[in-house]
This record gives C-alpha cells, structure tokens and sequence, in this order.
C-alpha cells in the first residue's frame, strides 16, 4: 500500500522535483507538499470520476488504468484525463514510481534532526492509509469539504462535473503553451513557464492548472529571487522558533504564539489535511507547518508579527508549496501585494478600502449610491456625523474625501477580502483563480475582483430595493421572510442604518455563493464593457499614495481639531461631530483648506496604458519603472 | 408596500471577546442549536440577523460578530457604536481572556456612554469544568465592578445556557419594558409587530421561539 502510493506522478513530480536544486532541502523538511500532492492525486481520482464517466471515449481508458493499478491511487487525475496520456501505460508510472521512491528515499536519508519529526512515517501515514474513499466523497481535490452553507454537495457535484472537463482542457492548452515555448512539462511539473505576454495573462486568468499552482505561483511572484537573496534564512528562523515553542511559560516570552496556537486549529477545520481523523491521532503535519511557518515569519517580520487571516493565507499555500518556500510567499504577499494589510495598525488595510471605495466610486457609481455616505440630503444621511458636518462651511471640502477616512461601513465587509486575500469569502475554486490572477498581474487584481463581485452582486441589491419602495437609498427593511414590514424610509435614521446592514448581509454573503469561477471571469472580468477592467497596476500604486496621503492629512486635522480629550479619532464619532462644532469655528480656514486641501484624485479615462491626463513627469517615471522591472 | 410601512424593531447586537472564547460559536448555538470544535477564525466582522419572538412580539437581532485579536480593535468601534447590547466574552479557563474583558468593555463605554448599552458578561465553555481558570464568583464581582447588566456562564458546546442569555437580553430591551400599551397581534400570526411603539409585555411568559422561516434570513439572503 504505501510502496504504491509512490507510484502517483504527481509524487513523482515533488521528489522529482528536487533535482532542480533547493527544492530537495526544502521537501524533505516540509512534507505539505508531497503530502497534498499525493492526497490530491488519488482524491481527484474519486472525484472526477463521475465527470469523466460523461465523457464516453474516456471512459475506456479510465477502465483500463484503473483495472492496471494496484490502488484506486493509482490512475486518474485531472492531468490523465488528457488524450495525449491516455496512452501512458502502467510500465511507465511503475518506472517513475521507483524512481520516485528512491528520491524519496534519499531525502529521508539527508533528514537532518531539525526535521525528523515530520518524517517519512509521518507523510505515509497521512498520505495513505487515512484516505477513506467513502469520506473523500464530501471533500473536493483539495480536501476540502465540497458543501458549505451557501452550496449543496449535489450543486457541487453537478458544478464540478462541467468544471472538471473544462480543467481538463484547460490543461491540454497550458501543456501545448509549453511546450510551443520549448518548456519541459517533465513528470508534470514544470518549473519555468513562457516571460509574460497578453496570451499568458489570458491562460493565468482562464486559471492555471491546479497541479502546477505551486510552482507558477513561486515562479510569477519570482519566489526564487526572494529565496536566493535570503537563503538559509528560513533554516536559521526554523532554529529560533524550535526553541520557543519548545520552552513551557513561552506565553510570557511571545505572545505571537499564544495567539497563533490558538488559531491553527482554526484554520480549515473542514479541510481533511488540516484534521486530526482521531482524537487520539497526532497533530496533522499541515499543523505542524502551519505552526513553523507562522512563527517564523512573526520573528522575521515583527512590524507585522502575527495578524489573524494570515493562517489562512499559510494554510492555502502549504497545500501548494512546500513549507520554506510557503514561507517566503508569505513574506511575499504580505510586503508586495497587501502593503501593511496586516500591520499592527491595519493601516494597509484601511487605505486599501480606501482605494477600493474610490474605485466603486469612479466604476461603479450605481452601487455606490448604495454604500456611499447620503451627505446632500438632510435627514437623509446614513451617518450622522457627516450630517452635522453638511451644515458647516468649509464642510464640502472634507466630505469630498471624507469617505477615505471614515470608511463606509460596508468596508468592514470587504477589508476581510483583502485580509485573507478572498480565501472564505469566495469558494475555493474560484479562490484559487484570483490568485492565479494576483501571482501574475499583482494586487490590483483583487480590486478588480471585488469590484466584479460588487458590479454581480447588483442584481441582488436591484432586486432588494425592489422589494422596498420609496424610501432613501439606503433605507431598506427586512430581506427574507419579513418582506412585507417595509423601513420607515429615509427620514428615519435608524431604518437608514438598517439598510446598510441589510446591504451589509447581501454583500456579504455574495461572494460565498460564487460555486464557478467562470461566472465571474466570463461575465466580468473578460469583459471589455466594463470600466474598472481598465484598471491596472499603476493606478492601483497611485490610488494606494492618495489616499494614504489623504488619511494622513485627515488624521492630521482631527488630530489639531481634538487635541483635548478625544482619546481616539476611531472612537466616538458622536463626540468628534459636536467638537467640531466648537473647534473648527476656532481654526482659520487655511488650515483647514490645507489640511484637507483635496485634489480629487483622477482615475485614467482613456485608452488603457495611455495616459492623456498625466504629466510628463509620471510618465517618465512609469517608463523608468518599465526599464528597471526588465533590468 | 402597502402595509403600514412600520419596520420590526431592530437591535443591534456585538460580540466581544479574546480570539477562540466562542463568539462565534455562541451565535452558531443561538441561530442554529448545532455546535463544531473548531469554527474557522472569524475575520473582520460577520453579520447575521435573526427575528425573535418573544411575548406575541416580533424584533430583529442585528449580530455582529468581531474579530477577536487585538489589532482588530481598531476596525470596530466605529461600527458598533449604536449598538444596543454588546455582550463581551471571555473563556473560563482562559484567564488571560478574563482580564481583557475590561480592555472590551472600556471600548464599548467609550462608544455608547454607560446607560446607553446593555451589558453582557458571558463566561463560555463551562462545559470544561476540570481546566476552569476563572471562577463563578470572579465572573459574577467583575459583571459588578464593571456595571454589566447581565452575567452569565453558557456552554456553547452543552448548550448550555445560551437560550437564557437571550432571554434575558430581550427582555431587557425596551420593546419588553412597557406593559402600559396593549399585547400587540397585529395580525394574528405574530409575523407583524409594529416597531418603535411601545409593546405589551405579558409578564411571566417570556419565551424565544426561533422561527425556521427565519432563519434562513440570518444565514442566506438571495
């Protein structure tokens, strides 16, 4: 049983892997990857199965390797669903498996003591031995659990059923792709994929096939650069974080831990890899990664130390890549994609949101009558502090931009989008297309996303104010059951807070719902109709500085504004509204026109990639970008 | 809508506490009477709404459920601050989770001001009586030191006690403290209540049924 579990190609792939140089260290002593690979192979095997039996000319050959393999683990994954594999023969995956045990057992001779804990035992026995098909029914390839509150297993089932032919072809063209470009696809993994083009961008958005994910996500992050610069790092944090959560009292020494040990058995609950099967088992080895990985990077990154959602981030990675390189993706995601998302303050968190309401505001315009602050109407305002604000001088000034500062309450729904970088929030397989996206464009895709999310969920929210008539924008009664008790409608404050909470609950439950990636990359995001699609990198990088600019100076002019008892410009937005009042008659109007002195920020309008609008200047320096990113 | 256009009374309710105390298992216990081991962290806040009905009334609880770690703090107070009930958690064999609860609290006062809220301490996790940190009478003096309305030990995983706490909430509520109107039925099957009047009160029969229709509101909108 075990000797046969080596006979996946994809098992192949991870300890063939280790040829290419580093990986070999690393493999050994992160056993994630082989592990899920290997959970992944057989459990597509149980899952696709019904897909393919739709399709009759498969059906044959899916019979014949089934029949030649000793295990159920034996024959079928996405990746020999293809024509071109139809043909590999049983002989051929037994060489590989003898090869790939043979890798594998030298690595577990090169185990050094730092590592033994997690050795070949451990992966066997959580490779194989647990995998209960019967259970393996209700997970998808990843282990995951197929329902959720949101979608029935039979949605799944039947969802996956067209998915799992479309993965299936996807591959076929990324193989071609490939090997056109003179890549080796070698034991299917390849390591290196084509230099960035339109027709790549087009494959990475159509999604990346999931056995390669690891590898094209460390190769479009340019993971490699990271780890060469810094190797060894990683084995020297190993050694620190050995001895911490080695010593008894550390709740004392580093509070990081505390906090991490009690999130990893929170992290996927419902993920088979992340289970113990028994109470009495040991802690899964995808725990113990999880752990490592976590500590590690509060030790080596304290500004950010250890930010709840993060565990997330690490969990899906180590089901992907192995532990040292899961590492520095994290590190990568954490400095490049989502700047100070996850810093102590969360201030990255909050200019994004920022960034993101800027951009429903410009792209959007329709939903974002809907989550905008009302600051025109009297009465009529969502957000009182805003409404006593109206009626002040000076006010237009800082309601321009006010919503950059006091984020829209719907905010605190989407900032959980940012955090987790979509994972929870959209299904996972349409989690894993955004980040196939994320890897290759960079972050401004997730704003794309959430804005497709947002232009999707209209519909919904069309729909919900049908139900209610009149009334404010904002003001909106009860979805579901009680559609009949109508909200008092715009004069009444409180009937206008609970509308935001009903858009609140729509938005939030949205995106849970979003079972098939292509609803939204076909429906939106390859749609050139809508405006935010234009949206790139630079203005993202441009819109970020903005409003971090502008949240300065806002905080700035609290700040002056309250500088006696206000403890925090978070707090208390009643008593800022009435100190205002008093104060800001006090300032003269250049400080306040200085201090919120908004240049509103101009979105490009035109041609994507041309910027009319923009001074020479920046585009010198856009240019200058462009040479130092090729140098 | 040709109703009389009046909304069910809404309250809005936030969970405080210490990451891994059981906010959200507690709102699971509540809205669902089901129970995990391990709910996934909750980032940012999750919203769920539920109708309750109690004494031949109808009101709506807004739950907000928070992010326990510390940094998340920041994110919150603006959105809880018209909060009715804010009901602060702590772990009872967990004392570290116990001595946070004053940092929670001065968040919520700082918001609403002292009289504006009503104010629940729980202890969870009752259930695990062997690794108790924090005992019945700590909880109950601190409830006191700290002006809280309402005290109270629940066990997410037994059940036990949650339903209480939810009781006694309600009936805390405004909606439930003047018995000088008449009960209110508006038409017959209790499905509509007239909000922000002042309801009867039938003193005495206090009972929270969950409405199925109902709560798939909470959970699925669309």
């Amino acid at each position: 049983m075990v000797a046969t579990d080596f006979t996946s190609p994809l098992m192949r792939t991870t300890t063939g892997g280790n040829h290419h140089g580093f990986t070999s260290k690393f493999s050994i002593r992160s056993p994630s990857v082989p592990n899920l690979r290997q959970q992944l192979y057989s459990e597509t095997n149980n899952y696709s199965a019904p897909a393919i039996e739709g399709i009759p000319n498969n059906k044959d050959a899916i019979n014949d390797q089934r029949s030649n393999s000793e295990e159920y683990g034996g024959s079928l994954s996405v990746i020999d669903l293809y024509d071109d594999n139809d043909s590999e023969s049983p002989q051929k995956k037994s060489t590989r498996s003898i090869t790939g045990l043979e890798d594998f057992q030298k690595d577990v001779g090169e185990l050094n003591s730092m590592s033994a804990d997690h050795s070949n035992d451990d992966l066997r026995r959580s490779n194989s031995i647990t995998i209960d098909i019967n259970e393996n029914e209700h997970t998808d390839r990843y282990g995951f659990k197929k329902q959720s509150t949101f979608i029935s297993e039979a949605d799944y089932n039947s969802w996956w059923n067209d998915y799992s032919k479309y993965c299936v072809r996807r591959k076929f063209k990324w193989k071609l792709l490939l090997e056109k470009g003179g890549l080796p696809v070698d034991n299917d993994s390849p390591t290196r994929f084509p230099s960035k083009s339109e027709k790549l961008k087009r494959y990475v958005r159509k999604g990346i096939p999931a056995e390669w994910r690891g590898d094209a996500w460390w190769y479009f992050a340019r993971g490699q650069e990271k780890l060469n610069r810094h190797k060894g790092v990683y084995d020297t944090l190993l050694v620190k974080v050995n001895k911490i959560t080695e010593q008894k009292d550390h709740d004392n020494v580093f509070t990081d831990l505390e906090i991490i040990e009690r999130d990893l058995n929170r992290t996927f609950p419902d993920n088979i890899h992340f289970q113990k099967q028994s109470p009495q088992d040991e802690e899964p080895e995808l725990i113990k990664s999880l752990r490592r990985v976590l500590v590690a990077f509060s030790l080596y990154n304290p500004k950010i130390g250890y930010c709840q959602s993060m565990n997330f981030i690490a969990g899906l990675l180590l089901l992907f890549l192995d532990e040292e390189r899961a590492f520095w993706m994290l590190v990568i995601i954490t400095s490049r994609y989502l700047p100070g998302v996850h810093d102590v303050n969360l201030e990255g968190v909050n200019i994004d949101q920022g960034v993101l309401m800027l951009c429903v505001k410009e792209y959007l315009p329709e939903i974002w009558s809907y989550i905008a602050p009302i600051t025109n109407k009297k009465g009529a305002s969502n957000n009182r502090r805003t409404t006593s604000s109206t009626s002040r001088k000076n006010r237009s000034l800082i309601i321009k931009n006010e919503f950059l500062y006091r984020l829209p309450p719907i905010t605190l729904c989407t900032a959980s989008w940012f955090m987790s970088c979509f994972i929870g929030i959209l299904p996972i397989e349409t989690t894993l297309r955004v980040w196939d996206c994320m890897f290759y464009e960079e972050s401004h895709f997730l704003f794309k996303i959430s804005l497709s999310i947002l232009k999707l969920s209209e519909n919904d929210l069309l729909r919900h104010k049908k139900h209610r008539h009149g009334g404010g924008i904002l003001s909106y009664g009860i979805k579901g059951g009680n559609s009949s008790n109508t909200s008092l409608g715009s004069s009444n404050d409180a009937a206008s807070e609970d509308g935001d909470m009903e858009i609140f609950q729509i938005i939030q439950t949205f995106p849970k719902k979003l079972l098939n990636p292509n609803d939204i990359f076909d429906k939106v995001i390859f749609k050139r109709k809508y405006s935010f699609n234009r949206l790139d990198q630079d203005e993202v990088d441009r819109c970020r500085k903005y409003v971090s600019s502008q949240r300065t100076k806002y905080k700035h002019y609290i700040d002056t504004v309250e500088k006696q008892e206000i403890r925090g410009i978070d707090k208390s937005t009643n008593h800022i509204g009435e100190k205002e009042n008093i104060l800001t008659s006090e300032m003269d109007e250049d400080t306040i026109n200085e201090a919120l002195s908004s240049e509103v920020y101009g979105f490009k309008r035109n041609l994507t990639g041309v910027h009319w609008n923009n001074s020479l200047k920046a585009k010198v320096r856009q240019m200058k970008k462009k040479i130092d990113r090729e140098v | 809508m040709s109703r009389s256009g009046k909304a069910l009374t809404k309250y809005k309710i936030v969970f405080l506490g210490e990451q891994g105390v059981g906010k959200t298992s507690l709102i699971t216990r509540f809205m669902y009477d089901t129970f995990d081991d391990h709910y996934q962290a909750t980032i940012g806040i999750d919203f769920l709404s539920k109708t309750m009905y109690l004494d031949d009334k109808t009101i709506r609880l807004q739950l907000w459920d928070t992010a326990g770690q510390e940094r998340f703090r920041s994110l919150i107070p603006s959105y809880i601050r018209d909060s009715r009930v804010a009901i602060v958690v702590y772990d009872i064999t967990k004392k570290k989770s116990f001595e946070y609860i004053d940092k929670w609290i001065e968040d919520v006062k700082n918001e609403r001001g002292d009289d504006n809220v009503i104010l629940c301490i729980v202890g969870n996790k009752s259930d695990l009586s062997d690794e108790r940190q924090v005992t019945i009478e700590e909880g109950e003096n601190k409830a006191k030191i700290l002006g809280a309305d309402i005290f109270m030990e629940t066990s997410t995983k037994a059940g036990y006690n949650v339903k209480n706490l939810f009781k006694k909430i309600a009936k805390s509520l405004p909606e439930f403290q003047n018995s000088d109107t008449n009960p209110l039925d508006t038409d017959g099957n209790g499905k509509n209540n007239k909000a922000n009047e002042s309801s009867g009160d039938k003193p005495g029969i206090i009972d929270i049924s969950t409405n199925e229709e109902q709560e798939q509101a909470g959970g699925c909108q669309c």
